[in-house]
């Protein structure tokens, strides 16, 4: 087994609000291995945006209140500001989901792409300028030499969302995090992205972890998911085995909700009972037992804590740790 | 597609010329036809003087000939003539002109120079005491009349100084008479008064730049910024400044009109001889013709000096200008 | 309207995390107002503003009860008295009591300033409505109207027209007016054009209702708030503007008191009365602080969002 790239132990984040203290990343742990493509899913506020902020330290003005982020066997939670900006942009990168808004209106694309690498390397404007072209073209964009002169209006949403990957890749990031950076694009350029970070993970062997609320955009890209809600780690384990046999009431009910095009025509959707809970106010035991078909006497009690299950999967649930088997209509 | 823009802004201004042309001309038919201003304060003007003057106002031909004689006036650089002296008009402005504009300039300049670092500092420690504090000032600059902040500046740094004995700035003029015209001895004449016309714009775009930083600080790219793992300085200075001063250029580019008439009370507490100070002079021995000369003027710049913010608004925003 | 908590979006960085907690609805009137009482400092401001109102329309009972003494009351024999006893303020260059000058002066300046405000606003409303509802070519050539009375530089506009019109309280509010009418018009367009859109426009106009009345009735209680705080906001611009124009000597005439016209003489008094430069001076100031600071309350209450 090969050292993981990326540990996270029982992560703790915190937002300080006047209605209370907002427990947004509430004990997350897992691991990033070198090479691979790790989803992350869960619906808005459950938790996966911040836990990846925490990671780049990039939280504020939420706070980090406890666990490690093992980098390369490196606490980055312990690092000075100093120490963390030689590791964001160059080891560790981030893409983030609307990519109008998360490029400088003011400064030509090029220039853009290539100050990672003037930052980092220290190379002049020419060559990380060069650099950057030939990044562009092996993202895709045609004519790259002359598109680098352009501003990022002047591209389209999935042009600039492939800019935003280039400049995300120019110094060989040993892990590239993608914070939903498909929802803002029609679906034809979704799949393209999708496409592209396929490529792009095959092709230079950085880790991705790729964070989404969409399951059909884990189907494809990923080889282990981790399922959050209300701030924890809820189910993790490989995609084939997860969306065959979900070990968690959540994430089977995420599942049955998908509409299926082989269904009867007559058949009700089945959406999930219930609302997201406020993470001020968290339900007693576990955060979703009020939503869920398979309560137990137990689940309003206690914490389930993410226990392994099976061979691969992993789950954080009674019912399920006890070894029944989730099915229903 | 700057040149669109810049034609279709250009084209609006003409309009707006010919507009106030016409008012211009409304407001001297409304209030003239029998009545030539000033005249029943000089009981000496015989009818035949009184019939001469509106001759020469023009006040007894149809309106749209007078029209067309002033905008073919204007054309050629005629601003009309005096009532009181026949002098003309723009003989007083080209007098005049660059003494306002040195005095308008420098304040806006000094504004910049102080407004700029206050609001920055304002949005990078917003909520602190500084930032109430820098708030306080500022929103009380607002409320401080121009004319009074230069008297009490004149008491302070004239009058009282010279009292005790210590070295002091003059309170008139824009040199001294005697011995005067030096750079150090204009720039002693200009401190006062330019550091009263800048207070206001102290006050405003330093609050201005603050909420346009935090604003622009709160962007998604200043996120991308800093996971692009840079120094918060240059976040700050290189990424958001930048983004946070185009509108600042729009608000310094709504002064530009102003730059001759925002002066004229400064000017008069001052004794500046720039074209306010002018238009005051005349207006009080009710010599209509130069007022109104003045003003049209000014009205000129005003309109050049909204499309040349426009343009510049243009040249500076990407968008516009490759949009 | 009793509903669950939700929690907003947690996904970026300094985002606000909001919770709605149940609460009987509230008109949106009440609610400003509600947000207005709450802020100590705008509230004071406003307090402060009435009270110099007050003080103004009372000022014969000021002058009978307080001083003692009547604003155009030259006494020779009393001449730059400095401040304490019978002239508790001290007197000008004539012997006048300055504190009742200063009372009668905010009388005229208040007065001034308040009906310019009535005056922008009735017209700039009536025009901004008009040239917003009706659009097409009577909205340009309202607009283009409107431009070419801003684009005439407004200091210059008040000189000329003191020199056509002799200058008296009404005539003065009438002067600034015309310039001040021209933004409050172009804010009434602004909000007649969003408003306009709204189905329930469509729906009145649909059953008959003449433009008048859907004007009136539907769309100016919805543009109010937009005049208020242009209203609060504006008082304060106005003062100063007045009281340069009476200071200029092209405003308020002498021997009427004016905050403005007090200090017209005011370099000759650096040398012996400084105070008679400080006291008009300051009340200017307090009063433009307090009408600032109110309409800035003013603006938070009825919109929170613009708030920085």
């Amino acid at each position: 087994m090969t050292e993981p790239l990326l540990e996270v132990k029982d992560l703790h984040t915190v937002f300080n609000t006047k209605e209370g203290v907002v427990k947004a990343v509430d004990g997350v742990s897992f691991e990033l291995y070198p090479g691979e493509t790790l989803g992350i899913v869960g619906e808005s506020g459950c938790g996966k945006s911040v836990t990846a902020l925490s990671i780049m330290r990039l939280q504020r003005p939420g706070k980090i209140v406890g666990g490690k982020v093992l980098f390369k066997g490196h606490d980055l939670v312990k690092n000075t500001e100093d120490e963390m900006r030689e590791v964001r942009g160059k080891e560790i990168a981030m893409i983030f989901q609307d990519p109008m808004t998360s490029l400088n209106p003011v400064y030509r694309t090029g220039w853009q792409v290539a100050e990672p690498l003037r930052l980092h390397h220290g190379w002049d404007g020419k060559k990380s300028l060069a650099s950057a072209v030939s990044m562009l073209t092996r993202v895709g964009i045609p004519s790259a030499a002359h598109r680098a002169r352009d501003y990022p209006h002047q591209f389209s949403g999935g042009m600039r969302q492939r800019v935003m990957i280039a400049m995300g890749l120019t110094t060989t990031p040993a892990v590239l995090i993608a914070d939903d950076p498909t929802t803002a694009l029609d679906v034809t350029i979704q799949a393209q992205i999708l496409d592209l970070l396929r490529h792009v993970n095959r092709e230079f062997g950085t880790a991705t972890m790729l964070i989404t609320h969409n399951l059909g955009v884990v189907a494809g890209m990923c080889q282990r998911i981790i399922v959050m809600y209300a701030g924890k780690i809820v189910e993790a384990g490989p995609t084939t085995d997860v969306f065959a046999h979900p070990k968690h009431p959540y994430t089977w009910s995420l599942l049955r909700s998908i509409p299926r095009l082989d269904a009867d025509r007559h058949e009700p959707l089945k959406p999930i009972e219930g609302l997201p809970p406020s993470l001020i106010d968290l339900p007693s035991g576990c955060a979703f037992h009020p939503r869920c078909a398979f309560r137990v006497d137990r689940c309003p009690r206690d914490v389930p804590q993410l226990q392994t299950v099976n061979d691969t999967q992993q789950a954080a649930c009674w019912v399920t740790q006890a070894g029944t088997e989730l099915k229903g209509a | 597609m700057l040149a669109k823009y810049m034609a279709r802004r250009f084209l609006a201004s003409i309009v707006v010329v010919l507009g106030v042309t016409a008012i211009t001309l409304a407001l001297m038919k409304t209030t003239s036809g029998s009545y030539v201003p000033g005249i029943d304060l000089n009981p000496s003007l015989r009818p035949e003087d009184i019939a001469r003057l509106r001759a020469d106002l023009g006040l007894d031909r149809p309106g749209w000939q007078w029209y067309i004689t002033w905008i073919w006036g204007v054309l050629h650089g005629d601003f009309g003539h005096s009532m009181i002296d026949g002098s003309t008009v723009t003989s007083h402005i080209l007098d005049r002109l660059p003494n306002t504009i040195e005095l308008t300039l420098t304040a806006i300049v000094i504004g910049v120079i102080i407004a700029i670092p206050v609001g920055v500092i304002g949005a990078l420690r917003h909520g602190s005491k500084t930032d109430h504090t820098m708030t306080v000032v500022s929103v009380a600059g607002f409320a401080v009349p121009q004319f009074w902040m230069g008297l009490i500046l004149i008491l302070i740094f004239s009058v009282t100084l010279e009292q005790h004995g210590l070295p002091w700035l003059p309170s008139s003029g824009a040199y001294s008479a005697v011995n005067g015209g030096d750079f150090f001895d204009r720039v002693e004449h200009l401190i006062l008064p330019a550091t009263v016309l800048s207070f206001f714009y102290i006050s405003t775009w330093s609050r201005f730049i603050r909420s346009s930083m935090l604003e622009v600080l709160s962007q998604d790219y200043i996120r991308t910024a800093r996971a692009k793992g840079m120094s918060e300085r240059r976040v700050v200075y290189l990424h958001g400044l930048r983004n946070a001063l185009i509108p600042l250029i729009t608000l310094i580019g709504l002064e530009l009109p102003g730059l001759v008439s925002g002066g004229l009370v400064v000017e008069v507490v001052f004794g500046w001889p720039g074209i306010g100070k002018l238009a005051f002079e005349r207006a009080l021995q009710y010599d209509y013709t130069t007022v109104m000369g003045v003003t049209f003027f000014a009205t000129l710049l005003v309109i050049a000096g909204n499309l040349l913010a426009d343009v510049l608004y243009g040249v500076l925003d990407p968008r516009i200008r490759y949009g | 309207m009793i509903g669950p908590s939700r929690v907003a979006e947690l996904d970026m960085p300094g985002a606000a995390i909001e919770t709605t907690t149940s609460r009987p609805a509230q008109s949106y009137w009440n609610e400003s107002w509600e947000r207005l009482r709450h802020n100590p400092i705008g509230m004071a401001a406003g307090v402060l503003i009435l009270i110099f109102g007050v003080v103004a329309i009372l000022a014969p009972l000021f002058s009978a009860v307080l001083t003692h003494f009547q604003p155009q009351s030259v006494d020779l024999l009393a001449t730059f008295k400095p401040p304490g006893g019978a002239h508790m303020l001290g007197t000008d260059e004539l012997g006048r009591d300055t504190l009742t000058r200063l009372i009668w002066g905010g009388r005229v300046t208040l007065g001034v300033a308040f009906l310019t405000v009535g005056i922008a606003l009735s017209a700039g409303t009536a025009v901004g409505m008009a040239a917003g509802y009706y659009g097409g070519w009577a909205d340009d050539a309202l607009m283009r109207f409107v431009d070419m009375v801003l684009a005439i530089p407004a200091i210059f506009l008040f000189i000329l027209m003191s020199i056509l019109i002799h200058p008296t309280p009404v005539t003065l509010a009438l002067i600034i007016a015309s310039v001040g009418w021209g933004n409050v018009a172009r804010l009434v367009r602004g909000e007649v054009l969003s408003v306009k859109q709204r189905d329930f426009i469509m729906a009145t106009r649909s059953i008959g209702a003449r433009d008048v009345r859907v004007m009136i009735r539907h769309l100016l209680p919805n543009v109010l708030p937009v005049l208020i705080v242009a209203a609060s906001l504006g008082v304060g611009q106005i003062i100063l503007i007045e009281a340069a124009l009476d200071f200029l000597g092209l405003g308020i005439q002498p021997p009427t008191a004016s905050w403005g016209n007090m200090l017209t003489n005011a370099e000759s008094y650096f040398y012996h009365s400084a105070w008679l430069v400080y006291f008009p001076g300051v009340m200017i100031f307090v009063t433009v602080l307090c009408s600032n600071i109110f309409g800035n309350a003013v603006r938070d209450a009825f919109d929170p969002r613009l708030k920085s």
